[in-house]
C-alpha cells in the first residue's frame, strides 16, 4: 500500500516535470516556427507589414488598413499599439539601439522626433523618395530631416492650437461670445489674453476660473514662440531665453491672480473640472475637442466655440518612420507615405480629429465640413487650418519634452499651490538641469 | 522511514510532533471578533476590484463625473466584449497561462530543492552561496531589463515566449522563501531517519521534502504565477501584440486615442484579473491541507 | 544577509521543541556501523547532491542575471545614454562622487526610508494578525484567502486609477469622509506627508494579503501539539500566539523583513502611477520620489544609463551596509542575552 502510493506519487511528479520540460521546449520551438513563417510573409504568401504605434494613431479605426489592403491585395497589415507614449518611446529606443523587436513602421511623437533624428537616423530609411515633400507643411517636413538632408519620418498629424471657450460662461461674465470678436480681444498678445482673464474673473460664475490649468497656458504660450528651449544651432537656451522666462512669469502671474484652475492636465481630477464646467477657456488643438467631448456631460453640447489664439502654435502630432532593418522596408515606406498622404489624413481627421499635416487636405470636405458636438455649427476645420498656416517654424531639440514637463509639472503648477514665481522657477530649473546632466 | 519509530521510540511516542489533524492550530474556532476583522479586511481588499468592475460598466463620460459612480451601469458586457475582441485576449490568455504556468512550476520545483539544500544540507560554501542568492535580489529590476534586452536581442528572441520565461526563472525570492520555510517546517530528525534508512538525496526530496513543503509550494506557486501574469515592463520590451502578447501587453493598447476610454481600460484590467482569482481559488485549497500528513505516511 | 545568524536563531526553537533529540545530533554506535556499510555512491550522493540542488539557480543566474549585473557595474563608470547603450565614455568614479551632491538622490533616500517605514511596519503587523485569524477554523476560508490576494492580483494600472480617485483633493471619497468629521480637504498628491501616507496606503493595500499568505503557510507547519501542551499549561490564545506562534515563525518573519526591506528600497510602481502625469519625478517637488523611482527616472526618462547604474549600485551598497549593521547588532544582542 505504502509502496504503491510512493510509486504513484513519484510517477505523478515525474510526469509533471517531464511535461513541464517538454512543454517549455515545445513552446519555444513553436514560437520559433511562428516567427519564421510570419517573417517570411504568413497569411498565404502575402507580405506582412507591421506598425508599432502609440495611442493617438487611429489608422485601423479609420479603416485605412482595409483600404490599403484592397488596393494592394498582396499586403497584410498588422499593428501593435500601446496607449501611452511614456511606455512606447523608451521601448522604441531599446529596440532601435539593438536593432531588434522593431516593427516595419514605427511612430514617433513630435516631442521625441528631434532626438530620433539626431541619434537614430542611421537606422532609419530616408523617406524623401517615398513621401512628396510639397504635400507636407514645411516645418513638419523639416522636423524629421537630418542635417545632411535625409528625411527619416513623414508627418502624420499636427496640433494647430486655438482657444476653445464656453460661450455661456463668457456671456455670464460680460464678455463677447462671437469667435471673431473674442479673437480680437487678445489678438497678437498673450498679455492681453491674461487681461481678458482678469475681466472674466471679475464677473465669473461662482467657482469657475478663466482657464483650466497653468500647464495649458504655459504650453500654449511656449508653442507659439519661434525659439524656445534650443537655439538654431542646437544649444540648450531655455534658462536664458527671455521668451521662456516671460511665458513662465506670465503664467505664474495668471496663477497668482487665480485665473487658472489648480489642476494638472490629463489627471482624473482635471477631467472632472471639464465635466463640471469649472473653467471658461482652454488652449485647444483639434484633438482637445475630442477630449472635451469625451469628458463632458451631454448638456454641455453646443456650448463651446473656438477662436484663434493670440499667436498660433503647434501642440502635438507625430511621424511615421521606417527602420532599415525591416524585411519589407520598401513596402513599409510606401505604406507610410500613403497613410500620411493628404487624402488619407483628411479621412483620419473626419474619424478621429487628428489634424492633417498636409495643407492640400485643408480643402477637402472632411476638413471644411468638420463639426464637433461640443462646438455646434462652428467650422472647426477652417479655424484650425487658419491656425496651422500661422504656426512658426520652431527650433526643436532632443529634450523638449523633459524641459516642457519640468517647467510645467515641477514649475508653474507650484504657483497654484501658494509658492512664489521665483521658487517655482528655481524648482523647475533644478529639476530640468539634473535631468539634462548626463 | 519507519526506522524513526524503532530508533527513537521515546521521542516518537511522547512527543508525536506530527499530528494526524491536518490543520495545525486549526482546532481553535474563530470568534465573532475574528470574523468582523476578516470581513473588514475582505471589503477593503475587494473594494478596488469591485470598483474596477463598476468603472468597466460605465461609459467614459459618466466616469469623469463627481461623485464617481457607486453602482454598476449597463455597459459592463459591452465593454468586456469590446476589450476582449480589441485586445485579442483569447490568444493572450493562452500565452500568459503558458508563461506563468511554466515559470511558476519551474520556480517552485527549483526553489524547493535549492531551498532544501540551503536549509538542511551541509556543504562547503553554503553560507557564501546563500548570501549571493540574497544579493541577486538587491539588483533593481527596472534597470537590469535594459542590458537583459541587449542579450535577448543578440539571441534574436523578440516575440518569443522563452524570452519572458527563461529570465523569470532566476528567482532568488523563491530559494530564500523555501529555505526559510523548510528551516522551520522540516525537522532534522525526519531527514536523518531517512538517511539512516539509506535513502538517496532524491528520495529524501520526493518523500520527505516535497510533502513537508506542500503549503509553501502552493503559496510560492501562486505568488510567482501572479507576478509573471502581471509583469509589464519586461514582456512589453520583448513581445508585441502581433507576436505573442501576454495579457498585460495585449491590454496596454486599450483605450488608445486622444481621449483614453477609461471604461475600456478598466474592462481590460478586470478581464486580466479574473483568471487569477480562479487560480487562487484552486491553489488556495492546497494550503488548507495538512502538510505533515505526507511526511508521516511517506 | 545574515545566514549564519538565522540558522542559529532557529535552532534553539527546534531544540526546545524536540528535547528528545540526541544531543549534538551525533550518530549512535549502531548507526556508525550502518554508515560504514554504505556504498560509495551514497557518500558521493551526500557530498555532491547539495551542489546539484542549488546549481540550477546559479546556472540560470549565470545565463540571465550576470550580464545585467556586469553591464550596470561597467556602465556606472561611464557616461552612457539610452540612445546608444554600447557607446560608453569613461568617467571613472564621477557618477558615484556626484551622488554626494545630488540633492535629488538624498531626497529620494529620505523618502524611501519614510515611505518604507510607514508602509512596511503596519503591513507586516497586519499581515501577521490576519494570518493568525485565518489559521483558525473558519467557514469559507478559501474565500478569505482568495479575497486577501485580490489586491496583489489587480493590475497596478487599475489599482492606481482607483486610488488616485479615492485620494482626489476636490472630489475624492477620502476627503469627503474626512470632511464629514470636520477635516478640511487634504491635498494628497502635493502635500509632502499626505502624499507619502497615500503612497504607503497603496503599498499596504497591495502587499498585506501577500505577506499574510506567507505567514499563514508557515503557521500551518507549526505542530499542533505545541498548542495543545500550551493550552494544557493554561496559556490563553494571546499567550499561545506569543509563545508558540511567533517563535516558530522566526525564519519566515526574517524572510518577510528582508524581502520587504529590499522591496521598499526598490519601490517604484506605486509612486510612479500615483501621479502618472508628472512623469517619474514623484510629485512636483519630488515629495514622494523613492530611490527606485529616481533610478527609473534617470534610466528610462532622462536616459542616463551611467548615472542610473551608479544609483543602483549605491543602493546595493547601502543595503549591504544595512545588512551588516543588522547582523552585528543581532549578534551583540544574542551575546549579551
Amino acid at each position: 500500500m505504502r509502496a504503491r502510493t510512493r510509486i504513484r506519487r513519484k510517477a505523478v511528479v515525474l510526469a509533471a516535470v517531464a511535461s513541464l520540460g517538454t512543454g517549455l521546449l515545445a513552446g519555444c520551438a513553436d514560437d520559433g516556427d511562428d516567427n519564421n513563417s510570419s517573417s517570411e510573409g504568413g497569411g498565404g504568401g502575402k507580405t506582412k507589414i507591421t506598425l508599432g504605434l502609440f495611442g493617438t494613431a487611429g489608422f485601423e479605426e479609420s479603416g485605412l488598413y482595409k483600404e490599403y489592403e484592397k488596393l494592394h491585395p498582396d499586403i497584410d497589415i498588422q499593428q501593435t499599439v500601446v496607449e501611452r507614449n511614456e511606455n512606447y518611446y523608451p521601448a522604441l529606443l531599446n529596440h532601435l539601439t539593438t536593432n531588434s523587436g522593431l516593427q516595419d513602421i514605427q511612430m514617433v511623437e513630435v516631442g521625441n522626433i528631434a532626438e530620433i533624428v539626431q541619434t537614430q537616423s542611421d537606422k532609419l530609411l530616408d523617406l524623401s523618395k517615398y513621401g512628396k515633400e510639397s504635400d507636407y507643411l514645411e516645418w513638419k517636413w523639416e522636423q524629421a530631416t537630418t542635417k545632411d538632408g535625409q528625411t527619416i519620418g513623414v508627418g502624420t498629424d499636427v496640433g494647430p492650437m486655438a482657444i476653445c471657450y464656453r460661450k455661456d460662461m463668457f456671456e455670464a461674465a460680460g464678455l463677447p461670445t462671437d469667435r471673431e470678436e473674442v479673437a480680437k480681444l487678445w489678438a497678437g498678445d498673450w498679455e492681453k489674453f491674461v487681461d481678458v482673464g482678469r475681466d472674466y474673473q471679475k464677473k465669473a460664475p461662482k467657482g469657475t476660473t478663466f482657464l483650466d490649468s497653468p500647464g495649458g497656458l504655459l504650453q500654449a504660450i511656449l508653442s507659439s514662440e519661434k525659439d524656445r528651449f534650443y537655439n538654431a544651432s542646437g544649444e540648450v537656451i531655455y534658462k536664458t531665453n527671455p521668451a521662456v522666462k516671460n511665458a513662465f512669469d506670465l503664467t505664474a502671474e495668471a496663477a497668482e491672480d487665480g485665473l487658472v484652475g489648480n489642476q494638472t492636465q490629463f489627471q482624473p481630477a482635471w477631467d472632472t473640472t471639464i465635466a463640471n464646467s469649472k473653467f471658461a477657456a482652454m488652449s485647444c488643438p483639434p484633438w482637445m475637442l475630442g477630449y472635451i467631448k469625451g469628458k463632458s456631460k451631454p448638456e454641455a453640447a453646443g456650448k463651446w466655440d473656438v477662436a484663434q489664439a493670440p499667436k498660433s502654435g503647434n501642440w502635438g502630432g507625430s511621424f511615421l518612420t521606417v527602420p532599415k532593418s525591416g524585411k519589407n522596408a520598401e513596402e513599409a515606406a510606401k505604406l507610410a507615405a500613403w497613410l500620411t498622404a493628404p487624402e488619407q489624413q483628411a479621412k483620419l481627421f473626419g474619424v478621429q480629429g487628428s489634424f492633417p499635416s498636409t495643407p492640400a487636405a485643408y480643402e477637402s470636405k472632411e476638413v471644411t465640413g468638420a463639426k464637433n458636438d461640443m462646438t455646434g455649427d462652428a467650422p472647426i476645420g477652417t479655424i484650425f487650418a487658419e491656425a496651422a498656416a500661422n504656426i512658426p517654424v520652431q527650433s526643436i531639440g532632443p529634450k523638449d519634452q523633459i524641459i516642457q514637463q519640468g517647467l510645467t509639472d515641477n514649475g508653474v503648477v507650484l504657483v497654484t499651490q501658494g509658492k512664489s514665481a521665483e521658487e517655482a522657477w528655481e524648482n523647475a530649473v533644478k529639476t530640468i538641469d539634473n535631468a539634462l546632466d548626463q | 522511514m519507519t526506522t524513526t519509530l524503532t530508533k527513537q521510540p521515546e521521542t516518537a511516542s511522547k512527543r508525536s510532533r506530527r499530528p494526524k489533524a491536518a490543520r495545525a492550530g486549526g482546532t481553535l474556532h474563530a470568534g465573532p471578533i475574528a470574523y468582523a476583522v476578516l470581513a473588514l479586511f475582505t471589503i477593503v481588499s475587494l473594494f478596488p476590484l469591485v470598483w474596477t468592475a463598476i468603472a468597466a460598466s460605465r461609459d467614459n463620460q459618466r466616469l469623469a463625473e463627481t461623485p464617481p459612480p457607486f453602482w454598476f451601469g449597463s455597459n459592463l458586457f459591452d465593454n468586456l466584449d469590446l476589450a476582449w475582441n480589441d485586445a485579442n485576449l483569447g490568444e493572450a490568455f493562452i500565452n500568459t497561462t503558458f508563461v506563468a504556468g511554466v515559470s511558476a512550476l519551474t520556480i517552485v520545483f527549483l526553489s524547493t530543492i535549492a531551498g532544501f539544500a540551503f536549509a538542511k544540507l551541509r556543504f562547503k560554501g553554503r553560507n557564501a552561496m546563500m548570501l549571493i542568492v540574497i544579493g541577486t535580489m538587491m539588483v533593481p529590476p527596472q534597470l537590469s531589463v535594459i542590458p537583459l534586452y541587449m542579450m535577448v536581442a543578440k539571441l534574436d528572441w523578440s516575440d518569443q515566449l522563452q524570452a519572458v520565461i527563461l529570465p523569470s526563472l532566476v528567482s532568488a525570492f523563491g530559494v530564500f522563501f523555501m529555505r526559510q520555510y523548510l528551516l522551520q517546517a522540516l525537522p532534522d530528525e525526519i531527514i536523518e531517519a531517512a538517511r539512516v534508512d539509506g535513502a538517496s538525496s532524491w528520495r529524501v526530496i520526493w518523500h520527505v521534502v516535497f510533502p513537508a513543503a506542500r503549503p509553501a509550494m502552493a503559496v510560492l506557486g501562486m505568488l510567482m504565477f501572479v507576478q509573471t501574469w502581471n509583469d509589464f515592463l519586461w514582456p512589453f520590451l520583448v513581445l508585441t501584440q502581433n507576436g505573442n502578447p501576454t495579457v498585460q501587453v495585449a491590454v496596454a493598447g486599450l483605450g488608445r486615442g486622444y481621449t483614453p476610454d477609461q471604461s475600456l481600460i478598466m474592462a481590460g484590467a478586470l478581464l486580466g484579473t479574473l483568471p487569477l482569482l480562479i487560480v487562487f481559488a484552486i491553489f488556495g485549497k492546497q494550503i488548507v491541507g495538512g502538510i505533515m500528513q505526507g511526511a508521516v505516511k511517506g | 544577509m545574515s545566514t549564519g545568524h538565522d540558522t542559529a536563531a532557529a535552532s534553539p526553537v527546534k531544540g526546545g521543541a524536540a528535547p528528545g533529540r540526541p544531543s549534538g545530533g551525533g550518530p549512535t554506535e549502531q548507526e556508525l556501523k550502518r554508515r560504514k556499510r554504505l556504498s560509495r555512491r551514497w557518500q558521493r550522493d551526500v557530498r555532491w547532491s547539495p551542489y546539484a540542488f542549488v546549481s540550477p539557480f546559479f546556472l540560470l543566474f549565470l545565463a540571465f542575471g550576470l550580464f545585467p549585473l556586469l553591464y550596470t557595474g561597467w556602465a556606472s563608470l561611464h557616461q552612457v545614454e539610452l540612445t546608444a547603450p554600447t557607446d560608453m565614455n569613461w568617467v571613472g568614479m564621477r557618477n558615484y562622487t556626484r551622488i554626494f551632491d545630488d540633492e535629488f538622490f538624498w531626497n529620494a533616500a529620505e523618502n524611501t526610508l519614510t515611505i518604507g517605514i510607514i508602509s512596511t511596519v503596519p503591513q507586516l503587523l497586519m499581515a501577521m494578525g490576519i494570518a493568525h485569524i485565518l489559521n483558525y477554523k473558519l467557514r469559507a476560508s478559501t474565500f478569505y484567502r482568495v479575497a486577501m490576494l485580490a489586491p496583489y492580483a489587480t493590475s497596478i494600472a487599475a489599482a492606481s486609477l482607483v486610488f488616485v480617485l479615492l485620494f482626489g483633493r476636490d472630489y475624492g471619497m477620502i476627503n469627503w469622509a474626512l470632511g464629514a468629521v470636520g477635516i478640511d480637504n487634504i491635498d494628497w498628491q502635493n502635500d509632502k506627508w499626505a502624499s507619502q501616507l497615500a503612497v504607503s496606503t497603496i503599498v499596504i493595500w497591495r502587499w498585506t494579503g501577500y505577506n499574510a499568505l506567507i505567514y499563514l503557510a508557515a503557521m500551518q507547519a507549526i505542530p499542533q501539539d505545541l498548542y495543545e501542551s500550551a493550552a494544557l499549561d493554561g496559556a490563553s490564545r494571546w499567550k499561545q500566539f506569543f509563545h508558540v506562534t511567533l517563535p516558530s515563525l522566526r525564519p519566515t518573519i526574517l524572510f518577510t523583513v528582508v524581502v520587504s526591506t529590499i522591496g521598499a528600497s526598490q519601490l517604484f510602481g506605486e509612486p510612479l502611477l500615483f501621479d502618472a502625469n508628472k512623469g517619474a519625478s514623484g510629485g512636483s517637488q519630488h515629495q514622494f520620489q523613492t530611490l527606485g523611482l529616481y533610478l527609473y527616472e534617470q534610466g528610462w526618462v532622462n536616459q542616463h544609463l551611467g548615472r542610473a547604474s551608479a544609483i543602483a549600485w549605491t543602493m546595493f551598497l547601502i543595503l549591504i551596509v544595512i545588512g551588516i549593521v543588522n547582523y552585528v547588532i543581532s549578534r551583540r544582542l544574542r551575546a549579551s542575552s
